[in-house]
């Protein structure tokens, strides 16, 4: 246990690694903005002595270690500041966005592994049958098709020319309300079905292509001769087979989901959904950065935790793994 | 002795194997050809790179021409007719002609990005797997970072600051696409360093650099050449998602902001001759690179083929 | 008493040009007590014989032809379920690839106790104490019985195979190259092992091999295979007296086996293609002494002396064949 505990801990390392040097990119991007972010909302009749009151209302007047170090702190502890739009606690609004970004990834991404990973594993125990060679061929196609065009065509044929569901939103206008009360009603459910569809088009095809081949490669392993040999009925063996096949998918979904998770700002503009990555395009053509800088933040934050929680997993998984 | 007869062995296949990068090309071209998925790619990718060299000779319009009825009215929103094959856009610029210069941006911005990506990822993963030690560490924790860092996020926040052009892009795309390439050249690189004709090379009395790049260099190559084409696919699909949301390039027209004045302009409802041609040749565009690298990987991953 | 009896076993694999027959009419028998060595060069359908007999062949291979008879019941004509009942419970199996042969996921222990269970019920107390005292006997720590396998070493995971195949107590124990990409100095203590098995525990034992030196020295009855045929078969006279060119070719290429020093002598040339063998006797293209009647006419197996056998056309003149295999020009004219 001792290897497995020393390789979280140096995974652990790394995370926070990863994490200072992305908050210090992010100063550094920030500096880098023309002008100073004032700027933007310091009307040209403003007198000086009211600009200097605001940039050290903002901090801008101390030097630029003093901004890094007090930065740094306030992105640690999630004090994002405050909008400079919608007048209110960023903390709370990209909370709230990113709630609505998980409630439309999730669902669809449970029915991408489960389903994705039950096709994968018949395809690849029934190597060279036709369904074995189906299901790559589609998948290969449903894989490489742009999602954002795959958006737009079902918005076209099921919305507009069918006029079967809803062309955007979570749900429909004026019916927003709690997180919850809204999640669990069938207006909600209406608004999903077309999202989920793009998502698992896509997403149905990485677990099942990665467990069909790493389905093949186990059962050319030695280890299933003798296995065979033992006499196990052949529910035994499948159970071996399968948990040796399962590895790579750990890891795979986890670091999928992160990568799912910054390409949906796309899907939440085609589909009109109220989540972190349309906050994200929204702040930036307003000019709000606080939003932006904390929208980005914590999609970066998602990602990296969902990889670390990869490793993590593998390393529990894989006894192999923490060995070395 | 026979360790050592069959150390010589190997240096005198591995000069052999080392071929001019044409006859790599050459030769993954054939072997990518025998395989029906993998010719259908090539067909296509040829068709796309022809429609992209001749598209000032063929576009009827230039990619901002606005077309006008002989009243001096603008054409807009037009259906297919013979004047505009693919219909009009709602400023009235010919769908078809903006198709044939998107494909350029298309091109331009995949190639240059998969080539940028696959120099540096390879170098990075060459010097960091051959040498070890702290040049490893260091770039294998800048590696670190890069993986951290969401693409389209980090790329809207980074032109939303800068001034959106090509070049950007470019420069962001190959920013995310080097390294994957560098951390799969590096596990390559770990394993070769210890085959028995880099021992032999050493030997030899051969200079590490010589060694790293006569030697080992040449048994990546088939893995760069697959993210190369592998890099030109996302490269085409990142412009397109980028342009999409409105922060491509504003002086060109891409697929992807075609698609993004058909959205704005809401033509999903009426006009599928502006959304249909952008968006298909995209899907066929990045489908036929797929099939390519899906060919050449078969190729070189014996491990797939076999079984 | 014949504890198995392979009579005209014939193996074919389903390949893209053709069936390639591994495993082509091929009989022995081996008694209880025996310590049979399956010799052969590399390919030459040895272990086929051993996954025939185990019915764990792959997918694209089949039993073409033959019977394969074990205390009384016909293996080739069970069913996959009925064949579950005497796997590992009556004929057991160490197999080819030490390092490839447990399960990378589950530890050691629970792999020797699923095959315990897989056929006799029993607490699991006793099935961790049966676990233990075989782990001592291979010269194991049982303390060790909990890691997973790649935390053990090339020979350790291989002795661990030898107790796991002993888990049942078994009536044959097949050992198919036990000591493949093991270093020297380990297979020794292997085949030492499993020689102690044979004499203390009175195991029928099958030794499937390429070297002929480890069959010299642990194996009582010797079966000389090539390219998918038994060429001669009888007791450790075998290798002191062959009575067939390919034994004699052998016997010239390794070290050690004779009793005096000599040049080692390799046999020129490869194997013939299984797809499309060669007519009449499989080896003449390589044999320095085949004639005519040698390339049309297949030899059957014939009595040279008390339960030994060789499939030459010229027995009459293999003392001279003796000779002439010595002297290294005879080969090089081959």
């Amino acid at each position: 246990m001792g290897g497995l505990r020393r390789y979280i801990l140096r995974r652990l390392v790394t995370l926070v690694f990863v994490v200072l040097c992305l908050l210090t990119i992010m100063f550094a991007l920030f500096k880098l903005l023309p002008g100073d972010p004032t700027a933007i909302f310091v009307d040209n009749n403003f007198s000086l002595e009211m600009i200097d009151r605001t940039r050290h209302a903002w901090g801008l007047d101390a030097p630029w270690y003093v901004q890094y170090g007090r930065y740094m702190l306030n992105m640690l502890s999630f004090d994002f500041g405050t909008s400079f739009f919608q007048v209110a606690p960023v903390k709370g609004i990209v909370a709230e966005k990113l709630a609505n970004t998980c409630a439309m990834m999730l669902p669809a991404l449970f029915l991408s592994v489960i389903l994705g990973t039950v096709i994968g594993a018949v395809a690849g125990w029934k190597r060279g049958s036709a369904f074995e060679s189906g299901t790559i061929i589609t998948f290969l196609f449903l894989r490489s098709a742009p999602s954002f065009f795959v958006g737009i065509m079902m918005l076209m044929v099921f919305s507009y020319q069918l006029h079967w569901l809803p062309s955007g939103g979570m749900v429909s206008p004026g019916s927003a309300g709690a997180f919850w009360d809204m999640v669990l009603s069938l207006d909600f459910l209406k608004h999903l079905i077309l999202p989920t569809l793009v998502v698992f088009s896509r997403e149905v095809t990485g677990p099942a292509l990665l467990l069909r081949s790493s389905m093949l490669e186990v059962k050319g392993s030695d280890f299933l001769d003798v296995l065979r040999a033992k006499g196990l009925p052949p529910a035994a063996i499948i159970v071996h087979a399968t948990r040796n096949a399962l590895l790579p998918l750990v890891t795979y979904v986890a670091v999928t989901t992160g990568f799912i998770f910054q390409g949906q700002v796309v899907l939440e503009i085609i589909f009109a959904w109220p989540g972190v990555g349309r906050e994200l395009v929204t702040a930036l053509n307003d000019l709000d950065y606080p939003v932006a800088q904390a929208a980005f933040y914590l999609m970066a934050l998602t990602i990296l935790f969902l990889n670390f929680i990869a490793d993590v997993l593998y390393g529990l998984v894989d006894p192999r793994i923490t060995y070395h | 002795m026979a360790a050592q007869a069959l150390s010589v062995r190997a240096v005198r296949a591995t000069i052999r194997r080392r071929t001019s990068l044409l006859r790599l090309t050459l030769a993954s071209l054939r072997v990518i050809g025998k395989d029906p998925l993998g010719a259908v790619g090539l067909v296509l990718v040829v068709m796309f790179v022809a429609m992209a060299l001749a598209a000032p000779l063929i576009a009827p319009f230039g990619p901002f021409d606005v077309v006008y009825h002989a009243d001096k009215s603008v054409v807009r929103l037009s259906v297919p007719t013979l004047t505009n094959w693919l219909g009009t856009t709602n400023q009235g610029m010919d769908v078809y002609s903006q198709l044939l210069w998107g494909s350029r941006v298309a091109l331009t911005v995949g190639i240059l990005s998969a080539i940028g990506s696959v120099v540096i990822g390879t170098l990075v993963g060459l010097f960091s797997g051959y040498y070890g030690g702290w040049l490893d560490e260091v770039l294998m924790r800048i590696t670190d970072v890069a993986f951290g860092i969401p693409f389209l996020p980090f790329a809207l926040i980074v032109i939303s600051i800068t001034t959106p052009s090509l070049t950007v892009v470019i420069l962001l795309v190959i920013f995310f696409l080097w390294r994957t390439t560098a951390r799969v050249i590096r596990s390559q690189v770990l394993s070769l360093r210890e085959r028995p004709f880099v021992w032999a090379a050493r030997a030899a009395g051969t200079h590490e650099v010589k060694i790293l790049f006569y030697h080992i260099a040449p048994n990546v190559l088939p893995l760069s050449f697959l993210y190369m084409a592998i890099g030109v696919s996302a490269g085409v699909f990142l412009e397109a998602a980028l342009s999409f949301l409105g922060f491509g390039d504003p002086h060109v027209v891409s697929w992807g902001s075609m698609l993004n004045g058909a959205f704005n302009a809401g033509a999903m409802r009426n006009a599928w001759w502006w959304v249909l041609p952008p968006g298909l040749c995209l899907s066929l565009l990045v489908t036929s690179s797929f099939m390519i690298t899906r060919a050449y990987e078969e190729m070189i991953n014996p491990r797939l083929r076999d079984i | 008493m014949a504890v198995l009896e392979v009579s005209d076993l014939r193996v074919y694999f389903r390949t893209a040009k053709g069936p390639s027959k591994a495993v082509d009419g091929v009989s022995f028998a081996i008694h209880e007590g025996d310590y049979l060595g399956l010799v052969g060069e590399s390919g030459c359908g040895k272990s086929t014989i051993a996954k025939a007999i185990l019915g764990i062949l792959p997918p694209n291979g089949e039993i073409a032809g033959g019977s394969i008879r074990f205390g009384g019941r016909l293996l080739n004509t069970l069913s996959d379920r009925e064949l579950n009942e005497i796997r590992w419970k009556e004929i057991s199996l160490v197999p080819q690839s030490a390092m490839h042969s447990f399960d990378p996921v589950y530890r050691i222990e629970q792999q020797l106790i699923e095959a315990y269970a897989a056929h006799r019920r029993a607490s699991s107390r006793t099935m961790q104490a049966r676990a233990a005292e075989l782990f001592q006997m291979v010269g194991l720590d049982p303390a060790r019985l909990k890691d997973y396998p790649h935390q053990f070493s090339g020979g350790m995971r291989q002795r661990a195979m030898i107790a796991m195949a002993l888990v049942l107590d078994p009536v044959l124990i097949i050992a198919d190259e036990p000591t493949t990409g093991l270093d020297v100095i380990v297979q020794d203590q292997i085949l030492v092992r499993l020689k102690e098995i044979h004499e203390r525990l009175r195991k029928t034992m099958l030794l499937i091999t390429h070297d002929l030196a480890v069959v010299s020295e642990n194996c009582n009855r010797i079966a000389v295979m090539y390219a998918g045929k038994l060429m001669e078969y009888g007791d450790r006279v075998v290798f002191r007296q062959p009575q067939h060119p390919y034994t004699l070719g052998l016997v010239n290429a390794f070290p050690s086996i004779g009793e005096e020093m000599r040049e080692l002598i390799s046999i020129p040339g490869a194997p013939p293609d299984l797809i499309a063998p060669p007519p009449g006797c499989r080896f003449h293209e390589r044999c320095p002494f085949a004639t005519e009647q040698c390339s049309a006419e297949e030899p059957v197996l014939r009595e040279v002396g008390p339960g030994h056998v060789s499939a030459c056309h010229h027995l009459d003149r293999i003392e001279e064949f003796r000779v002439a295999a010595r002297d290294a020009a005879t080969w090089a004219g081959a």
